[in-house]
């Protein structure tokens, strides 16, 4: 069955789009959640993979009741919990039991350090291998099921290009593999690409036969087409 | 769902209150000595007060009035915005997509919400909602007639599903009436939703 989060192609509502006075955040909670996501996230503990996966993987009747930032604050927590830097007592009660480890503390991000973590981001180009695949080649993306590295694992690949022929059109170079970074399993750099489907070949119906959907890959997802 | 899945999940053990469990979860932290508050205020201060669309509108601006920096930016979006120091969180790796006679570009990330934080600030609720996420792909010429938009049949929509750690904005055509202005006044009509795909630049209000 195809993840909550994978959504791409699925009917759904019209679009609301926002008002010119719409505010940036609309509770003041969602502005909370995005500056101790962020503040946890520098200490390095985990990469954006994992974080993915944590909100990805929260049971799928939250994943679908859950606003934006409630998906970013289950998921955090719940990371938190697995990497044991809360314990469950805490959670419940609301409160801490004990200071964290001296190895931990240091390692929080300081007020001094923010425009650097800005600044920095997180990188995932890494040197590897030439790529396999050349611009202008046709090529068919794998089934979502065949990338993942444990089981209900993460990948990146959406469930609507799933064995659909498409065509490389940007080498992007070589990227962190998610689909072994979420799981704390190594970062497995790949070659990654932009591969350009013709909507009439993902689509059953589509009233312009000019439109086309860009996905970006990695090179494990594809197979020659 | 296996037994051990639902062990990893302890978020619901929080308030159920949204507020409420954000101040849980912050309160732990701040006990256990995990977190500095200033620096959680550093962050959300950038967010609400620095970081925004006025900051893709200028690199827009530039590139309509200086063939030299758009070509740089088009074929290198990535060490142009670096240089400029603008590759920071979330928009470590850009992809400048320029629209043309031929070809409107739209962006989306349907398997969560990347957005280009760097150059267009926090996401607005429609482009994470899950409307966004799941039709952009298969109706964007709808999508777009929702936002106001009637992309002629000459015309091809590629739309650009965020999937890796590539971060797409949208270099939209210059309006033929604001050609020859300097560029803060361009940067004027540049609208957030021009960069990501859903608008079109736009004559400033009061011009």
């Amino acid at each position: 069955m195809k993840p909550p989060h994978d959504m791409g192609g699925n009917p759904s509502q019209p679009i609301i789009p926002d008002k010119p006075d719409d505010k940036k955040f609309e509770q003041a909670w969602h502005r909370r959640v995005l500056g101790i996501t962020i503040a946890v996230g520098a200490m390095g503990a985990w990469s954006i993979d994992a974080s993915r996966y944590a909100r990805e993987s929260l049971p799928r009747s939250d994943y679908s009741k859950f606003s934006y930032y409630e998906k970013w604050l289950g998921g955090l927590v719940n990371l938190l919990f697995q990497k044991g830097f809360i314990n469950k007592n805490e959670i419940q009660s609301g409160s801490g039991d004990s200071i964290a480890p001296l190895e931990w503390r240091n390692r929080v991000l300081s007020l001094k350090n923010v425009g650097a973590v800005f600044l920095a981001g997180a990188p995932t180009r890494r040197d590897g291998p030439k790529p396999i695949f050349s611009i202008g080649q046709k090529v068919c993306a794998k089934l979502p099921l065949d990338t993942l590295s444990i089981k209900n694992g993460h990948t990146r690949l959406p469930h609507y290009i799933s064995g659909k022929a498409g065509t490389i059109i940007k080498s992007h170079g070589v990227h962190v593999l998610p689909n072994t970074n979420a799981h704390f399993l190594g970062e497995h750099p790949e070659n990654l690409y932009a591969v350009e489907f013709k909507a009439s070949v993902l689509w059953e119906q589509n009233p312009s036969s000019s439109d086309t959907v860009v996905v970006d890959c990695w090179e494990s997802y594809l197979e020659a087409g | 769902m296996t037994h051990d899945h639902d062990e990893n999940h302890v978020h619901n053990l929080l308030p159920a209150e949204p507020a409420l469990r954000v101040k849980a979860l912050e309160t732990i932290l701040l006990e256990k000595g995990l977190l500095d508050q200033q620096a959680v205020d550093a962050i959300i201060d950038e967010y609400e007060n620095r970081i925004g669309p006025q900051i893709g509108a200028k690199i827009v601006a530039r590139a309509w009035n200086d063939p030299v920096f758009k070509s740089m930016l088009l074929a290198d979006s990535e060490m142009v915005l670096r240089e400029a120091g603008l590759a920071g969180r979330q928009g470590e790796h850009v992809v400048v997509v320029e629209n043309t006679k031929k070809v409107h570009n739209l962006v989306v990330c349907t398997l969560c919400s990347c957005y280009p934080w760097p150059l267009l600030g926090v996401p607005p609720a429609w482009y994470k909602s899950d409307a966004y996420r799941s039709r952009a792909v298969f109706e964007p010429r709808k999508i777009l007639f929702e936002f106001g938009i009637d992309i002629p049949k000459s015309k091809s929509v590629r739309v650009w599903d965020s999937t890796a750690e590539i971060r797409y904005m949208v270099l939209p055509t210059q309006p033929k009436e604001s050609i020859g202005l300097p560029a803060p006044e361009l940067a004027k009509w540049v609208t957030r939703n021009s960069m990501i795909g859903t608008g079109l630049p736009l004559r400033p209000v009061g011009d």
